[in-house]
């Protein structure tokens, strides 16, 4: 029974409550930085970061948060984290923490942190709070990537910086090929986004009450 | 006792404290490292204007090339300021002249280099490698997308310096002194016009 409940925690925001297509938390990050695979890489594996630390933390802490200023608490609880990871990216990975620039810093904002400490963390155990913040993380990040890829490979012709559609296609080398330069912009992504949310919500049957 | 204002005051307190003195042992720890991958940023760009950055070039590449091709030098403006700028290539014969340049855009200072060839005239490259403008919009200038657009103009018509002006209608585009703009970025790329004219009129006593 327990570990039935502890793989739901885990397992239902991968798909069935997933943050992104299902509570529709997230969507701006979820826009910005899906035009390449590895910034979309590097942004899920910081956002996994500050959530299971976030959660982690706020649980661990939740009998003796007061409840009155608890919101703040938990802000800055999440700020210490992103900034901690802003920085070692900024050390360590610098081109990557360049071209996701702003937006490592807006995790702070990102309403899946906030919300799953909110709703999951102040209610339950570390253990669970983990999981919860795993779950939600790998979830946000699977649609990260599944955006990136449609929008590398329309976009760019690559998948992850190696060449996928030949060369010798493209108009400049003698070819037809030109490639799609909308799945560039922010709507490229709001269409693939909206596509995605449509194909899970027919599987699930979910819909907004 | 969890609902008291003494408490409430004293756990925000400890959590600010203890949060305050953990990123201030993280920044402390990783500052050199960040301070060095700037540095080696700012080399890279150097390279790039003049079209010797290749890519997965590692930092001790950047550094040898940055320290054996190039020669810090400097010229005073209209104003009296030391200006620096870079020769590229030997000093008897330069490849090259690298201008850094800079100002205010929409949301944050830009930083850049222009390169110049020998004839301090026609541009080899530019790049804006530091600058806060909005992703997407303004943020596109570091693009090499939109850095090739500079390559082969002219900053001087009739020995006057007109430098480059980014333009949105396609007619500009082929003259030899205006590049395509980007679409949703006219603040910035204005701005870019603003203080590159100016930038190159500090190193007039250069180019003259």
């Amino acid at each position: 029974m327990a570990i039935k409940k502890a793989f739901d925690t885990f397992a239902g925001p991968l798909a069935k409550s997933n943050p992104i297509t299902t509570q529709v938390l997230g969507i701006c990050s979820a826009l910005a930085v899906t035009v390449k695979m590895d910034t979309a890489l590097v942004m899920s594996a910081a956002l996994i970061f500050v959530l299971v630390g976030s959660n982690i933390i706020v649980s661990a802490l939740r009998n003796l948060i007061p409840s009155r200023v608890r919101i703040i608490v938990m802000l800055t609880i999440i700020a210490t984290l992103v900034i901690c990871i802003d920085q070692i990216l900024k050390a360590f990975l610098f081109d990557i923490s360049k071209q996701l620039s702003i937006f490592v810093g807006l995790i702070i904002t990102n309403c899946i942190v906030l919300g799953r400490a909110e709703a999951f963390a102040l209610k339950n155990t570390v253990g669970e709070s983990a999981l919860d913040g795993l779950g939600n993380g790998i979830g946000y990040g699977l649609i990260l990537l599944l955006v990136a890829a449609v929008r590398e490979l329309l976009g760019s012709g690559t998948m992850l910086g190696i060449q996928i559609v030949p060369r010798f296609l493209y108009v400049d080398q003698g070819g037809w090929y030109v490639n799609n330069g909308f799945m560039l912009l922010a709507p490229g992504a709001f269409i693939i986004l909206g596509l995605l949310v449509w194909v899970q919500r027919t599987i699930t049957g979910y819909t907004e009450e | 006792m969890q609902s008291s204002n003494s408490y409430t005051y004293f756990f925000v307190i400890t959590m600010a404290v203890i949060s305050a003195l953990l990123l201030a042992m993280l920044k402390i720890n990783l500052q050199e490292r960040q301070e060095f991958n700037k540095a080696l940023d700012t080399k890279k760009n150097v390279l790039k204007t003049v079209g010797l950055l290749e890519p997965g070039m590692s930092g001790s590449e950047v550094e040898e090339l940055y320290t054996t091709r190039f020669t810090r030098q400097a010229v005073t403006d209209s104003d009296g300021n030391e200006r620096e700028y870079y020769t590229y290539g030997s000093f008897q014969s330069p490849e090259g002249y690298v201008l850094p340049v800079s100002g205010k855009g929409v949301w944050s200072t830009i930083n850049g280099f222009i390169a110049l060839e020998p004839d301090k005239n026609t541009v080899k490259g530019i790049s804006f490698y530091d600058h806060g403008e909005t992703p997407g919009l303004g943020g596109e200038i570091e693009k090499d997308a939109f850095a090739n657009r500079f390559r082969g103009k002219k900053i001087f018509r009739d020995g006057e310096l007109v430098s480059i002006t980014i333009a949105k209608a396609r007619l500009e585009q082929e003259s030899e002194h205006a590049v395509d703009g980007i679409s949703g970025a006219s603040l910035t790329t204005g701005a870019i016009n603003t203080f590159l004219r100016k930038n190159l009129t500090d190193y007039l006593q250069l180019l003259r």
